[in-house]
């Protein structure tokens, strides 16, 4: 993995991880994803702008025709109406309608005929009037158009509607449904009662049908014939778009109001209103306006439309250069940190805080690591140092050295048993003392080496020295480092015992409390000064001359140890050092791992 | 001249001091050991009765190491002939002392034929200069002797706790010989002048004692800090090892 890793390394600078796009590719779909939505939305709303502006250029455009059309209709019908009271005071009429019953011939009929013409002259519109005495007696104007239904002439009910009127005028289609023409033409009724001017009395019923030629020259003047429908609220055409009067529904709409029947479907707006007063209907079809488009608006959204396409750009472009070529930049140096191998902190500045963030929290690692590294390496460097200059140092060579001198002089003494138990206890000293290389030994094996260690020491001091020892069974298989007791020892005899000039003694114990091993060194010699303890206790690593120095104060292969055993342990609690001066010292180690 | 050269072995263990006096054959060398010291301290205090041509300096002693001694030595004894024993570890000690003007470092442990051969060159260099160092000395113009006396005493009263102190530091002091020295101090005090020495130091320690002070702590106050060799000098002089002797002079007795 690491090695394929440094091979590829160089090929492939930055690999992206498998788990998530990254950024500067998902940069661009999302920019182009912003401009498709953007330009959709674009014309979606000029759509709907220009759909909106037709529709209401439509919808102003008919309410327009409506309102026209109705108050022309409304004009000309009153025209009408007017023409209906100038008819009504013809005298060949008022002679016809004054006349009695049995005076009446043809005629008079005819008289009151042409004099209502000659009124009718003026205009177009009517194709016919009828006038019916209160006898019934009838006058038509072009009776032979129509067809007359007699029995429903001879009932009282079709009246009701004008007589209730009282005088005014009232509109109705088809002559109010005693007559039709019979070309089956539809005709707009106008009815009134005639009353007498002198006598204030009713004479008779005026009918006025007006032609749906009226309508359809209307229309065809304003040139609506095909968009407009005008219509009896009955349901009767009258003029215009036939197709048109499927929308009205018979719900006839309010006085002065306009009711869409329909909106929008292919591109148009029906629309209709009555005529005011009138049983008319105007239905009106209006097409969308043409491509009303506004251009301000238009222009605007292209303006605001470029700016966004831009501002994308730029975003993207500035994530590209700011956000993501840094990131790229700093898992390059990452990468680059990864494969040299060393740990370098990044000094290039990042462009933003948090990128910033992001470098100072790696190089805080960096560091962190690198620390770590160096302890450990530190740690494990000191370790085998001391380990070392225990090898050096307590068994040095001076000590075979000595030993053999002391043997051979006691050879020269011929002093044979001597030599032999010098020789033997040598031998015994540096078998425990190798162990066959292992670094960690029982304190059984330990004890071993200092008796060894003592009984060759008084071979070459004299008999100064007494060593007791006390060690329970749990302590004497306890594991503990190489070589903590015979640095102890050496101390007491050079530094405590051999400068006081008396005999002494070193007293060894060792005792397992609660799984922690105290080993206790206490020597009668000199003892040692406050100043030396707390220096011994608070040295820390210091190598420069420590042989010189160490050996000037004593305290080396004492500090050496101590350093040992705290690291052995884990912790540094690990000794306690009394002493009086002139009469004592006492070290105890005390020995448990608090770590593997 | 008849005389053999005189050897002095500085070593603070005894068997090595010992092994050396039996397996050279100084005789056929033409020199013999004179004496040893134990101990640097012990030197300086004996080396003026000893007066050796030649001294084998162990360089690890306690209270005062072999290269203190050799400074001390080469100033106050310009012909002495040294000879440092080193271990092979001692060697930082060792290059310390390359300034000293030191005639041979030896390694530890000794080899004999090694000696031998330095012995040789010592000697060829001892007999070379050995005319030139004979007759010297005497005469010079002496101030009154009373006076001269009166002033070494108390030179001797102010400065015996010095660990350092002996005939030749007070003869050079005083612009003498020791050998004219030591006899004049004699002549007019009846004492030798070690044991002049001695016993200001032994009145002390006496004192010392009394007040039941520790011996190590006895022996470096009076200036013999090495109380190996002070309890030797403490026993000659007042019969009693030190032990007893405070035992005996305890305030309760």
């Amino acid at each position: 993995m690491n090695s394929e890793g440094m091979k590829t390394g160089k090929s492939e600078v930055i690999t992206i991880g498998k788990n998530g796009r990254s950024l500067s590719a998902s940069l661009k779909w999302i920019l182009a994803g912003i401009v498709l939505v953007i330009v959709i939305s674009f014309f979606i709303s000029i759509a709907i702008i220009n759909n909106n502006e037709r529709k209401s250029y439509a919808m102003a455009s008919s309410e327009n025709v409506l309102r026209t059309l109705s108050n022309r209709i409304s004009s000309e019908m009153n025209n009408y109406k007017e023409l209906t009271r100038i008819i009504m005071i013809d005298d060949r009429l008022l002679t016809f309608l004054r006349s009695e019953a049995y005076k009446v011939d043809t005629g008079m009929i005819n008289d009151a005929r042409y004099g209502v013409l000659d009124i009718l002259y003026v205009t177009e519109g009517v194709d016919s009037v009828m006038i019916f005495r209160n006898d019934m007696i009838m006058m038509a104007t072009n009776r032979f158009f129509y067809n007359y239904d007699y029995k429903f002439m001879n009932d009282d009910s079709w009246k009701k509607e004008i007589l209730d009127r009282r005088g005014g005028a009232t509109f109705s289609m088809n002559s109010f449904g005693i007559a039709s023409r019979s070309d089956n033409k539809p005709v707009l009724t106008i009815g009134r009662e005639i009353n007498d001017l002198l006598s204030q009395k009713r004479t008779g019923i005026m009918i006025m049908n007006i032609s749906q030629d009226v309508f359809i020259s209307m229309l065809n003047e304003l040139d609506l014939d095909d968009s407009v429908c005008i219509m009896g609220t009955d349901g009767t055409y009258l003029a215009g778009e036939r197709k048109l009067m499927a929308f009205y529904d018979e719900k006839i709409p309010e006085k002065d109001s306009i009711i869409t029947y329909e909106s929008g479907s292919q591109g148009k707006i029906v629309r209709g209103c009555r005529v005011d007063l009138l049983p008319i209907i105007i239905v009106s079809a209006t097409d969308y306006g043409p491509e009303g488009i506004p251009y301000g608006i238009v222009n605007t959204l292209i303006i605001l439309m470029a700016v966004l396409v831009a501002s994308a750009a730029f975003y993207g472009a500035y994530i590209r250069s700011r956000i993501t070529k840094p990131v790229f930049e700093l898992s390059k140096k990452i990468d680059q940190n990864e494969q040299s191998g060393s740990l370098v902190k990044i000094e290039d500045d990042m462009v933003y805080s948090e990128l910033n963030m992001v470098k100072d929290s790696y190089n805080n690692m960096i560091e962190h690591v690198n620390e770590l590294i160096t302890t450990v390496i530190e740690k494990e460097k000191t370790v085998q140092r001391m380990e070392m200059r225990v090898l050096q140092e307590q068994i040095k060579p001076h000590f075979l050295y000595n030993s053999l001198e002391t043997i051979g002089y006691l050879a020269m003494e011929a002093k044979a048993d001597e030599v032999h138990d010098a020789l033997e206890t040598l031998g015994s000293f540096y078998r425990n003392f190798l162990s066959k290389g292992s670094r960690e030994i029982t304190l059984e094996r330990e004890i071993n080496i200092v008796k060894d260690y003592i009984a060759l020491q008084k071979l070459r001091y004299g008999d100064i020295i007494d060593d007791v020892y006390d060690i329970d069974d749990a302590a004497a298989v306890y594991i503990v480092p190489k070589l903590i007791l015979q640095p102890l020892v050496e101390n007491s005899i050079y530094h405590g015992i051999r400068v006081k000039g008396e005999r002494g003694t070193i007293g060894i114990k060792g005792r397992v409390e609660h799984g922690r091993l105290h080993l206790i060194v206490r020597d009668t010699g000199v003892g040692m000064s406050e100043e030396t303890i707390s220096s011994i206790l608070n040295k820390r690593a210091d190598y420069t001359d420590a042989r010189i120095d160490g050996n000037k104060s004593g305290s080396f292969g004492l500090w050496d140890t101590i350093e040992r055993i705290r690291i052995y342990s884990g912790h540094d609690d690990v000794v306690k050092i009394t002493s009086e001066m002139g009469e004592f010292t006492q070290i105890e180690f005390i020995i448990w791992k608090t770590i593997e | 001249m008849p005389g053999k050269y005189r050897v002095m072995l500085i070593d603070d263990e005894e068997s090595v001091r010992k092994l050396m006096r039996k397996s050279i054959s100084w005789e056929s060398l033409g020199m013999e050991v004179a004496g040893e010291a134990g101990s640097g301290i012990e030197a300086i205090n004996t080396i003026d009765d000893i007066r050796p041509d030649i001294a084998f300096v162990d360089i690890s002693m306690p209270f005062m190491n072999g290269i203190e001694f050799t400074e001390v030595a080469t100033e106050r004894y310009p012909g002495l002939v040294i000879i440092i024993m080193t271990a092979f570890d001692d060697f930082e000690y060792a290059r310390k002392c390359v300034s000293l003007p030191v005639f041979e470092y030896m390694l530890k442990p000794m080899v004999r034929a090694e000696v031998v051969k330095v012995l040789e060159r010592v000697r060829a260099k001892l007999d070379a200069s050995a005319p030139a160092s004979e007759d010297d000395e005497d005469d010079a113009d002496i101030p009154a002797e009373d006076d001269l006396n009166e002033k070494i005493r108390k030179y001797l009263d102010e400065n015996y706790t010095d660990s350092k102190i002996n005939l030749t530091e007070v003869a050079q002091h005083f612009g003498f010989s020791p050998s004219y020295l030591s006899r004049k101090f004699k002549q007019s005090t009846g004492r030798n002048f070690v044991e002049y020495l001695t016993m200001l130091r032994m009145n002390r320690a006496m004192e010392l004692a009394k007040e039941n002070e520790k011996m190590f702590i006895a022996a470096s106050s009076v200036g013999i800090p090495d109380p190996n060799y002070f309890g030797r000098c403490f026993k000659k002089f007042t019969g009693k090892s030190y032990s007893d002797y405070a035992a005996m002079h305890k305030p309760g007795k």
